[in-house]
């Protein structure tokens, strides 16, 4: 019988870094999934598409020079709330979806300060993690 | 909501094509590869519409730009002017911003290297204005500040240089950027050799050789230039040892722009211990290496280093043949006025014949700083 030598195979430092992106984004994804359906009140099938597009932009933003992938959490969250007041806004500047008091509330502000909001959660997630 | 369906032009960003990176690589390296008149709008859309290709792109131009700066700086305006052309709906969020900073900072880092200093600057502030809007711009505004610090240091400005070095370093610290933390500290000991100061200068390059960083390029850089103190210190088996050292590694990093600067640091030692023809015969290298990199403005003062050493050796007609192969480029530098008074009299000189060895050394401490 052929034994595999799979089990030896050492990782590539690219495969590892893949990983960690990956990872962080499914660490954020359901904060991202509320911020984008509660809070930018988008449909579950709006969120997806965005999430993949947010994930493809993510693992790029991860490989410019600069802070690791897990400081970069923070920035995902900045972008998410970016992208989804551009759609937001567009969508509802066509007529095709009204606004409420809620949804305009939060479209009248930067998403820079949302996303800080988002992130005094993760770090509380994080606390969370780091006690356990 | 209205009842009717209706389709939402809004994301007209093309879905990413998913590349994986060593796909990617291969797209943009076999752009590169593609001579520009063969290349065809189709071609260039295929290849810098997708993000993944086009940080590819930019990612081997880094990697070769101290190999073939002018050939960087061509790609690098091209995609710039490309992404200039298209709308921000086009990108993945600020990847517009962070590409035009990107390829405007690499533009203007070739054309550093090459000597062209106006236009990097134009470049650098380009990059400046575009990165500003990134969504973290501290890394890359540092990036462009290291640059814009190295021309200081090209225009012999090194008082500022010691000033406004540390602000830079400790945001490539804070970063945990090593490389580029370690490319500043040298730019600082590189400043402080130009003051005098060469204790200090000496202590940060021997840390920085033996230091963390792991980029061989750098390290070979850094021994070039400890083994130029050296000499200058008249400690010349330290500076022999430290070019021995150099040498290999800038090979295997293929900075060939070190390569030539280790050949004119050599030549300058074999002249200084009196072996001239060696010396000339080194600096010569040292000309046609730095010109087949399209280095011209380098080659020059290199020229003029050379006249110096055929000087000595009693060979005044080779030495005006040299000056006057320098002065063209010379001519298109816009000099201090001490530089152009020293060249104007070595000019005066070298046209009646009689090449005036002070004139000549005075042009070359001017423009030592600038090279």
């Amino acid at each position: 019988m052929e034994i595999s030598d799979d089990l030896d195979a050492t990782p590539s430092a690219e495969d590892v870094f893949e990983h960690e992106v990956e990872k962080v984004f499914q660490e954020t994804l359901g904060l991202i999934h509320i911020a984008l359906v509660t809070h930018y009140q988008l449909s579950e099938q709006e969120a997806t598409e965005l999430e993949k597009d947010l994930f493809v932009w993510f693992r790029r933003f991860c490989y410019r020079p600069g802070a690791s992938v897990r400081e970069n959490r923070p920035y995902l969250l900045v972008a998410c709330c970016q992208f989804a007041r551009e759609y937001q806004k567009y969508v509802v500047g066509t007529g095709v979806r009204e606004s409420d008091e809620k949804l305009r509330s939060i479209l009248d502000r930067e998403p820079a300060d949302v996303a800080h909001d988002f992130s005094r959660s993760l770090q509380l997630f994080d606390f969370r993690r780091s006690d356990a | 909501m209205p009842d009717t369906a209706r389709i939402l032009p809004f994301r007209a960003r093309p879905v990413a094509a998913a590349y994986s990176r060593e796909e990617a690589a291969a797209k943009a390296a076999a752009y590169i590869a593609t001579p520009a008149n063969q290349r065809t709008l189709a071609s260039l859309d295929e290849v810098l519409a997708d993000g993944d290709v086009l940080m590819a792109l930019i990612a081997r131009l880094w990697e070769i730009i101290n190999t073939s700066p002018a050939s960087v700086a061509d790609e690098a305006s091209q995609v710039h002017k490309w992404v200039t052309s298209r709308e921000p709906r086009h990108f993945f969020f600020d990847e517009r911003d962070y590409f035009l900073g990107e390829s405007a900072l690499l533009a203007g880092a070739s054309l550093r290297l090459l000597g062209k200093r106006e236009e990097t600057e134009r470049w650098l502030d380009r990059s400046d204005a575009a990165f500003r809007h990134t969504v973290a711009p501290a890394a890359h505004l540092a990036r462009v500040s290291y640059t814009r610090l190295a021309l200081r240091y090209d225009q012999h400005r090194h008082e500022e240089l010691v000033e406004l070095t540390p602000s830079v370093s400790l945001t490539f610290k804070k970063l945990g950027m090593v490389i580029d933390y370690a490319k500043c500290e040298f730019l600082q000991a590189m400043s402080l050799k130009q003051l005098g100061r060469l204790d200090e200068s000496a202590t940060l390059l021997e840390g920085l050789a033996t230091g963390r960083h792991a980029d061989a390029g750098l390290t070979g850089m850094v021994l070039v230039n400890l083994g130029d103190l050296r000499a200058d210190q008249g400690q010349l088996d330290k500076a022999t040892l430290a070019y021995a050292q150099a040498s290999p590694l800038l090979q295997q990093a293929k900075r060939y722009a070190a390569l030539a600067d280790l050949k004119m640091m050599l030549g300058g030692m074999l002249q200084r211990t009196g072996q001239l023809t060696a010396a000339i015969e080194a600096l010569r290298e040292s000309v046609k290496d730095h010109l087949d990199l399209g280095m011209e403005t380098r080659a020059a003062y290199v020229r003029l280093v050379v006249a110096g050493a055929l000087l000595e050796a009693q060979r005044p007609r080779e030495a005006e043949w040299e000056i006057l192969a320098a002065m063209p480029t010379l001519d298109e530098q816009k000099m201090a006025t001490e530089a152009a008074g020293a060249l104007a009299l070595l000019r005066a000189s070298v046209q009646q014949r009689k090449t005036d060895p002070k004139a000549l050394l005075r042009l070359r401490e001017c423009l030592q700083g600038n090279n």
